[in-house]
């Protein structure tokens, strides 16, 4: 309790500035909206010029642009961006954090177990979180019925959001298995930015096909914006997938982290 | 009652470095010296009695515990000290203290003020703003709170000046008499000289030899250094208690140990024009250990 504790007020900094981020984003996306809206038919011959595939990789669906839910399907690749280079950044700090700060020792040679500070590391970055999506879901629909007058479904708008949190939760299981695995990350921003970017740039080439198994390949696409609009539902295959990759990832990480040699620095 | 059982404990690491079917004991209220030179598997021994690394083969157990599979009950009672100071930054001094006294099931915060004004550590600066003697303050401090039975410190006194250092020892000396036994690494002969009752000297990953302070003094070398006018005949010192005669134009070096009185008949004896006696450094002392086995060249 006292590593969870501890792990959460050092997160609190970071938490902060990533939320408000979050909520930034999205209030500058939504700031844009009205206007958009207004001159829909001339954005529309606009955007048609572009090629599809260009249009399908940058995550644009005309048909739903230009309600508030498709704009902010839009606007949620970005804002899941940023989200998943949170994740990813508290993800890789679980274990490499101790290794840069050489705080392991400190914190090993306490009467704990390994499992123990683990656990008590990974429950503060899922808090934080946590956190993040809740405080970020509240500004959000504040600020979305601010900006429109028209009714839009609530239980699509809140699916919408939390994709953000599943992407993250993901992000959070591969940072964490690759702290575990490289054994000493100079820089955690380097390593998740990288990772994070690589697997947006995999994603917007598999939403160029119409390839559902190639969605697999990318966190990012295990969420279909359209398909949440339409059916009000995730994809069952995608939440199972999501599911056990997080799994795996999160016991391989207590498995190796407890046999691994902690070395001096 | 021993505290430390060490059985044929190994790690190898590829293939250099690591420990070699490494065993002693520390018996419980002692002061144990554990001394090498760099790189000789000091930390590799602690670092596996801390269950931070594990070892390839062997055991080992404290209070009479495995000390991998008892790991976390066995450090309630351990306080360690790194070489390297380690420490969240951007925490108080109180803080962090207040977070390593939260790991152990008592009250730590009397202790942790009296230690702090022991060793002159103001609690309220930030971690990052202090000076590597400072930091290594904090750590002591931070090994010493839950008033463990049993204190292992690996290279400790690296960064602190000496007033700090005697300090540092003379608080060492104080938990030993209210009962803690101390396990103490050092490449500095000097220091274990003065604090302990036992020492291990560690080579190369093994064992040289697990001997009492006082029979170490016994077997006191001293280094002699003669210059004469003219180169001496090797064989002149050729005498018992002369060890690794080296003759270099003028000068003639060699370790003695014995009856002082003798070696100075024989170098009165001689005209010299220049004259050095010095305690052996470690190396020397190692030197001496090593002759009973074939040299590695």
């Amino acid at each position: 309790m006292n590593i969870f504790i501890h792990e959460l007020k050092a997160n609190r900094k970071s938490t902060i500035i990533w939320t408000v981020s979050l909520i930034a984003i999205f209030a500058l996306f939504m700031s844009m909206f009205p206007s958009f809206a207004k001159d829909a038919d001339e954005f529309k011959k606009l955007l048609e010029g572009y090629p599809l595939a260009l249009r399908k990789a940058l995550g644009v669906n005309l048909d739903t642009l230009f309600t508030i839910l498709g704009f902010y399907s839009y606007a949620l690749t970005f804002i899941v961006l940023c989200g998943a280079i949170q994740a990813m950044n508290l993800g890789t700090s679980i274990i490499s954090k101790e290794v840069r700060e050489k705080t392991a020792d400190f914190l090993l040679t306490k009467p704990v177990t390994r499992t123990q500070v683990m656990t008590g590391k990974l429950a503060a970055a899922f808090a934080s979180l946590v956190i993040t999506n809740v405080i970020y879901l509240a500004a959000a629909v504040g600020i979305a019925t601010q900006v429109t007058t028209d009714d839009f479904s609530m239980k699509e708008f809140i699916l919408l959001s939390l994709t953000m949190f599943f992407v993250q939760l993901m992000f959070l299981a591969v940072g964490m298995i690759v702290s575990v695995i490289v054994p000493k990350i100079k820089s955690v921003l380097t390593v998740s930015l990288g990772t994070v970017f690589a697997f947006y740039f995999i994603g917007a080439l598999a939403a160029t096909t119409e390839d559902d198994v190639k969605r697999y390949l990318s966190p990012f696409k295990y969420f279909d914006n359209d398909y949440i609009l339409k059916h009000a539902s995730y994809e069952s295959p995608f939440l199972i997938a999501g599911a056990v990759i997080i799994i795996l990832a999160v016991a391989a990480s207590y498995i190796l982290y407890t046999k691994k040699d902690i070395h001096a620095v | 009652m021993n505290v430390i059982e060490i059985k044929n404990l190994t790690k190898t690491y590829g293939k250099s470095r690591g420990i070699s079917d490494i065993s002693f004991n520390v018996e419980e209220g002692e002061i144990f010296g554990f001394i090498g030179p760099n790189g000789a598997g000091k930390s590799t021994t602690i670092r596996t009695l801390l269950s931070l690394i594990y070892p390839t083969s062997g055991s080992a157990t404290i209070f009479g515990k495995d000390c991998i599979q008892f790991a976390p009950e066995i450090k309630r009672e351990i306080g360690y000290l790194p070489s390297e100071v380690f420490y969240y930054d951007n925490m108080k001094v109180k803080d962090l203290l207040k977070y390593s006294a939260s790991f152990y099931k008592k009250d730590c915060s009397k202790r942790m003020k009296e230690l702090a004004e022991i060793m002159d550590l103001d609690l309220n600066k930030k971690i990052d703003d202090l000076s590597l003697g400072n930091k290594k303050k904090v750590g002591i401090v931070q090994g010493l709170l839950h008033e463990p039975k049993l204190i292992i410190l690996d290279e400790p006194t690296s960064g602190l000046d000496p007033l700090m250092q005697q300090k540092f020892f003379e608080l060492l000396e104080e938990e030993n008499k209210k009962g803690a036994t101390i396990l103490f690494s050092s490449h500095i002969l000097s220091e274990v000289q003065r604090l302990c009752n036992r020492v291990a000297i560690i080579k190369e990953g093994k064992i040289v030899t697990v001997e009492k302070i006082s029979t170490l003094k016994e077997n006191n070398y001293k280094k002699f250094k003669v210059e004469t006018k003219v180169p001496l005949n090797k064989e002149y010192f050729n005498l018992s208690g002369v060890n690794n005669v080296a003759v270099k134009d003028n000068t003639t070096s060699f370790l003695f140990k014995g009856d002082i009185n003798t070696i100075m008949k024989k170098i009165a004896a001689i005209d010299i024009t220049n004259l050095w006696i010095e305690e052996p450094d470690l190396e020397e002392i190692f030197m001496h250990y090593y002759e009973k086995e074939p040299r590695k060249l």
